[in-house]
């Protein structure tokens, strides 16, 4: 098996919901271009197709029309065993409510996206404490969530999304539920393992400052997603609502 | 396939978790299945008791014993005379042995102590060879005793007469009723085997010469007559040819004659009325108890919806998902299906002990309870799981 390395196409892709006898365009002709190794943030109003994207681009939902594709391959018409085995081999998702499951230690969350690709639990729980010991949890491994704080459970939920040494990091407002100061170191980890490890990280945001540590930065409105100027964000991150 | 035994063993753990924190939900589960699985283990176990019980019948006395009874309202007061019980054996090729019995019942007084009480069955020598009766001093009565007052005495009997103090008891002279009577012989203890055409309660009895029998007798009448058929011969044969031969010497007789077999096929239908009723009892339990999992199961994908859609989007497959949760409630019916071989082992003891029959565990029935219990778990399982399968992981991540 060749090495994910990273890189995504969204070619003019659109997705709609009926609900009833109404269809609603939620993104409308998005494109969309990451090479691998890329650090992207995304920001948008609430509605506007945010979340959406994200699914789609972590293989949870499928486009409607238009193309997906992933290192070179097309994967819009995959059945869901292979995009839950691609999601599985592919993407690392960290999400804003951390999403650790609360009855498994640090460890053992760590192992869940090696158990599902059949890796042994003694394998597995090696790899996981190495990669707790790299985002800094190296103590508090046999912990369970609701002995960690939010910075901690953020720090397994990465740790989780790497074990399995995915090709694209997508997290979706990783740092909204924390202070600032957590927040900040939250970034400092995920900004340190794209560098190091070359993985591609994609983020969606609402903070401007979490925006501006990105080398790219795009918006998304109205269901349609465009690239700002390299040039130091100003008014355009700073008049994004804050969601409650 | 690689990789599937640690996802497995990785379901299996994490079923076992979340089951032993819902343990109220889990225990009212459990007494369904554990009462339907009881009923399968005591079902299994019975037929399996019978089979044996059947089996070692056939092994102590044959399945030739044949028991000719005159009917209580026949129109021949005198009975079967004992020339035609005896003739028997002579005028029908079919039968090799046959023993009648004339029964009577009596205190027995051995140096003026009672040392028991109970039948005084007047037989001949046949009737010892014919139930398997054998001795641990002396002889058995005889034709050839006539009238004479000779007994041979049940172990029981022989025991009382013991702790009187007598040392040898053949010899000795017992008093049955009025009469005095002179001891020939012991028998050795004679377990009772419940499902015999003839009850013989040998350890208990005293045996004395048929033509003596008469005079200790209420009713002197041939009580019975048991006979067995020559080997190679179908019992059917043989009670045809029995009943010819009476209609020959005494046309008035009405006979009832029953076989070992018969009995046997009696015990059976009997055992398979008790495995229609339990199984009924059984599969009704099972369906609640595999309802009651059902729901059980149903509450817990609900409650777990947000760890379903966390799981996928990790890379879970719906099939794994489905295993996760079949495993669960498979390993939930298990553990009923284990508390109630227990169960139904113990129920199974008790019939037995009140019933009389030996009690043994089969594997058959183990295997079978088990068997059982994983079958529903599936089964009941398979809509829920295939209900967490097929979450939307989009919702379950969004929901709060």
């Amino acid at each position: 098996m060749t090495a994910p390395r990273g890189a995504l196409r969204l070619i003019d892709v659109r997705k709609s919901y009926r609900v009833g006898p109404v269809t609603t365009e939620v993104l409308r002709g998005v494109d969309l271009e990451i090479g691998a190794g890329d650090l992207v943030s995304i920001m948008g109003p609430s509605g506007s197709g945010k979340t959406t994207l994200m699914n789609i681009v972590g293989l949870l939902d499928r486009p409607s029309t238009g193309r997906h594709v992933l290192d070179g391959r097309d994967v819009s018409g995959l059945g869901d065993d292979a995009l839950s085995r691609l999601r599985n081999a592919h993407v690392g998702f960290v999400f804003q409510a951390f999403h650790l499951l609360p009855r498994l230690t640090a460890a053992e969350n760590v192992c869940v996206p090696l158990v599902y690709r059949g890796t042994g639990r003694r394998e597995a729980l090696g790899r996981a404490r190495a990669i707790l010991e790299r985002v800094g949890m190296g103590e508090r491994v046999a912990h369970r969530p609701d002995q960690l704080s939010g910075g901690q459970k953020q720090r397994v939920a990465i740790a989780r999304a790497l074990v399995g040494m995915p090709a694209l990091l997508l997290a979706d407002e990783p740092t909204g539920a924390l202070d600032t100061d957590t927040a900040d170191e939250t970034m400092g980890l995920l900004l340190e393992l794209n560098a190091e490890q070359g993985v591609t990280v994609l983020i969606i945001t609402h903070d401007p400052v979490v925006a501006r540590r990105c080398t790219r930065r795009m918006r998304i409105e109205g269901g349609q997603l465009h690239e700002e100027d390299p040039r130091p964000p100003g008014s355009a991150g700073s008049t994004a609502p804050r969601r409650a | 396939m690689p990789g599937i035994l640690p996802i497995l063993g990785a379901n299996a753990r994490q079923a076992v978790d979340s089951l032993a924190r819902a343990r109220l939900r889990t225990a009212l589960g459990l007494v369904g299945i554990m009462i339907g699985i009881s009923s399968v283990i005591a079902m299994v176990s019975l037929g399996e008791i019978a089979k044996e019980q059947a089996r070692r019948q056939f092994e102590a006395l044959g399945t030739d014993v044949l028991l000719v009874r005159t009917v209580a309202a026949s129109a021949a007061p005198q009975g079967i005379s004992l020339a035609d019980a005896i003739g028997l054996v002579e005028a029908v090729p079919a039968v090799a042995e046959a023993a009648p019995r004339i029964l009577g019942h009596g205190e027995f007084r051995h140096a003026g102590r009672k040392v028991g009480q109970g039948r005084v069955q007047g037989v001949t020598a046949a009737f010892a060879s014919i139930n398997r009766m054998s001795l641990q001093a002396g002889r058995f009565v005889s034709l050839l005793d006539a009238d004479r007052h000779f007994c041979v005495v049940g172990a029981t009997v022989a025991d009382a007469m013991r702790q009187g103090g007598s040392g040898r008891i053949v010899g000795e002279t017992l008093e049955i009723g009025d009469i005095l009577f002179t001891v020939v012989g012991v028998l050795d203890p004679r377990p009772e085997s419940y499902a015999l055409p003839v009850q013989v309660e040998a350890d208990e009895s005293v045996f004395v010469p048929i033509g003596a029998a008469g005079r200790i007798a209420d009713n002197p009448a041939i009580e019975l007559a048991v006979a067995r058929s020559s080997a190679g011969v179908d019992y059917r044969a043989a009670v045809a040819d029995i009943r010819s031969w009476f209609r020959r010497r005494a046309p008035d007789l009405q006979l009832d004659i029953i076989t070992a077999k018969e009995l046997i096929a009696q015990m059976e239908a009997q055992m398979q009325t008790f495995a229609l009723l339990l199984g009924s009892v059984g599969s009704i339990s099972l369906v609640v108890g595999g309802i009651g999992i059902m729901n059980i199961m149903l509450v817990s994908v609900a409650e777990r919806r947000r760890e379903i859609a966390i799981r996928r989007a990790l890379g879970a497959r719906r099939r794994d998902i489905q295993s996760q949760f079949l495993i669960e409630s498979v390993i939930l019916t298990l553990a009923g299906g284990l508390l109630g071989i227990l169960l139904g082992l113990a129920a199974t003891w008790a019939i037995c002990r009140f019933t009389g029959w030996e009690f043994l565990i089969s594997g058959m029935s183990v295997a079978s309870g088990l068997g059982t219990a994983a079958a529903a778990g599936l089964f009941f399982g398979f809509q829920p799981a295939r209900q967490a399968a097929r979450l939307d992981p989009i919702a379950g991540l969004q929901a709060e």
